[in-house]
């Protein structure tokens, strides 16, 4: 799904954010990148959704080289990435049912087709009754489910997220990592940068750790300690069920898959 | 999302971005109105003047003010030398008593003016008609200079000669009416790719937002290549609605003036109309598209390693 072949960014001062970083997630994965601040994390995630170019190596994401892909291809590419940040990145004069259906407004799907998306995406992070909300009203942890919202509206192949619960108190943070969790338990890839080793600990996954732009190891760890977290509040329908953190999911070590 | 459904969303966007800054777009729609207004008016001005300058072309005629003291059978002589003269249609002689009778029609409170004077004060004259008053080939102009060397005669008038230089005039004015107004278009165009490139940045989270979900080049600038489309447009028909509004006014006010039938005898045309309109959108995209060609905003807004 996700393929690093000796990546190496250098940027244009000669500060060097990768070093032959080289690694290879596989579909449906639930993958931690984790390293110190500045440890190339951030410039990692930009690579993998053409924000930034590298400067030596290759990177393919579901079998296309993004490296190569023209500028006027760009664009088709991210639709199939779903980006969450820190900060959230919500538009504050517009409406949480706005902001999160920005891509299927691009799309051009009719208005009833994305109110219908955008409850049903609202409704996987428990916020379906805030649909005409703006960001402001809303509590940090709510700021963030709904960026997670916008950025599984159309059902992506790959979430990437970059510290998405470095904003929030230890007990939104769980829930945020819950909705990651769920989201991965339907097949979507999930590469998810954090330097909460507490976290990583605790939930046990693969973990690609990143030293000074090298990835200094690649593990997978076991979920020893699967944290009991609370459900998604509110919400007229009740939740899917999750499977305890920890637990084998769908896609999760497929043969002949494994981490290269 | 198809064509038409991208072209609307543009607009709504435009619209609403237009509303929310209103002060700072009525700025763009203000200055390409009144470079529009500017430039309008010049070729409005001496369009009308151009055309009053051919009709007046078509009733050219040479008028021959002869010597006070010429005895009729010599003017009537003189007459008859001047209708064999080259491209000469007709004379009409103007005996002294007939220019004194024309004038006193034409200035009746002057009447008693000349009514005093004890012989005719006027000179008798011959008018004389061109087959075609466009042209002054140059046995005419030589055959002309003739008649001005002659004893009997005291001046001749060729209307053909400050009609040249109402024409000289006509073209500075012409020609400095446009430069002013290419110049204030050239400024207006800059404005408003100033407007637009501030609401581009106002906007520069959305924009960021847009990039990252996948939006295309197309759909991310077209709202803001709107925006200064509209600007435009309002420019042109406030610039259009002025301009009538004045040639209006100056036929309301004094309909007979030769100033008002000479400077603004006809109204804008919808033609005229539609060129100025068309002329500020396309001055307002051309802004926009220039203002937005260097802009480049990251997908995230962060460029230092992480």
């Amino acid at each position: 799904m996700i393929q690093f072949f000796q990546v190496t960014k250098r940027f244009p001062g000669g500060q060097t954010a990768l070093d032959r970083v080289s690694f290879h997630i596989p579909r449906g994965q639930f993958v931690f990148l984790t390293g110190a601040s500045g440890a190339g994390k951030t410039s990692l995630l930009r690579l993998i959704f053409r924000a930034d170019v590298p400067t030596e190596g290759q990177i393919l994401v579901n079998g296309r080289n993004v490296s190569s892909i023209p500028p006027r291809k760009i664009p088709y590419l991210r639709r199939t990435i779903g980006v969450v940040f820190q900060d959230f990145r919500l538009i504050p004069r517009k409406t949480v049912f706005e902001n999160v259906t920005y891509l299927p407004r691009i799309l051009g799907i009719d208005l009833t087709a994305r109110k219908k998306q955008a409850y049903q995406a609202l409704r996987r992070v428990g916020l379906a009754h805030r649909l005409n909300a703006f960001p402001q009203e809303l509590s940090g942890g709510e700021q963030q489910r709904v960026a997670i919202a916008r950025a599984l509206i159309n059902e992506p192949e790959i979430l990437i997220a970059d510290e998405p619960t470095g904003n929030l108190d230890p007990d939104l943070s769980w829930e945020i990592l819950r909705l990651f969790l769920e989201v991965n338990l339907r097949g979507t890839t999930v590469l998810l940068a954090t330097h909460d080793r507490d976290m990583i600990q605790r939930v046990g996954r693969r973990v690609l750790t990143l030293d000074a732009g090298r990835l200094a190891s690649d593990q997978e760890l076991p979920g020893t300690d699967p944290p009991q977290l609370d459900p998604v509040p509110s919400e007229p329908e009740p939740q899917p069920a999750i499977a305890p953190p920890g637990e084998d999911t769908p896609g999760e070590d497929t043969p002949g898959e494994e981490p290269g | 999302m198809s064509f038409v459904q991208a072209i609307l969303y543009f607009f709504r966007e435009a619209l609403v971005n237009l509303a929310r800054g209103w002060k700072v777009s009525l700025v763009a729609v203000l200055t390409i109105a009144v470079s529009l207004f500017v430039g309008g008016a010049f070729v409005l001005v001496s369009t009308s003047l151009l055309a009053s300058v051919e009709r007046w072309r078509g009733e050219m005629r040479l008028v021959v003010y002869l010597q006070p003291e010429t005895p009729e059978p010599a003017v009537r002589q003189l007459a008859a030398e001047a209708g064999r003269g080259p491209g000469v249609a007709s004379v009409e002689v103007v005996t002294a008593e007939a220019a004194r009778r024309r004038f006193q029609e034409a200035f009746p409170s002057l009447s008693d003016l000349v009514e005093g004077l004890g012989d005719e004060p006027l000179p008798a004259s011959l008018e004389i008609s061109l087959a075609d008053p466009a042209r002054r080939p140059p046995e005419l102009r030589a055959w002309v200079d003739g008649w001005r060397r002659r004893p009997e005669v005291s001046m001749v008038d060729d209307d053909r000669e400050w009609l040249g230089q109402l024409e000289t005039v006509v073209a500075v004015l012409r020609a400095v009416g446009l430069a002013l107004g290419v110049g204030l278009l050239v400024a207006a165009v800059f404005t408003i790719g100033s407007v637009i490139r501030l609401t581009a940045y106002l906007h520069s989270d959305e924009i960021s937002v847009l990039r990252l979900v996948g939006a295309t080049e197309f759909y991310i600038r077209g709202p803001f290549y709107a925006e200064g489309f509209l600007q435009g447009l309002l420019g042109g028909l406030l610039a259009s609605g002025t301009l009538w509004a004045g040639h209006a006014l100056l036929r309301l006010r004094n309909p007979d003036a030769l100033l008002t039938r000479v400077l603004v005898a006809d109204l804008l045309t919808p033609w005229q109309a539609a060129a100025l309109i068309g002329l500020g959108a396309a001055a307002g995209l051309a802004g926009a598209i220039a203002s937005l060609r260097r802009e480049r905003l990251t997908v995230t807004g962060e460029e230092t390693p992480g």
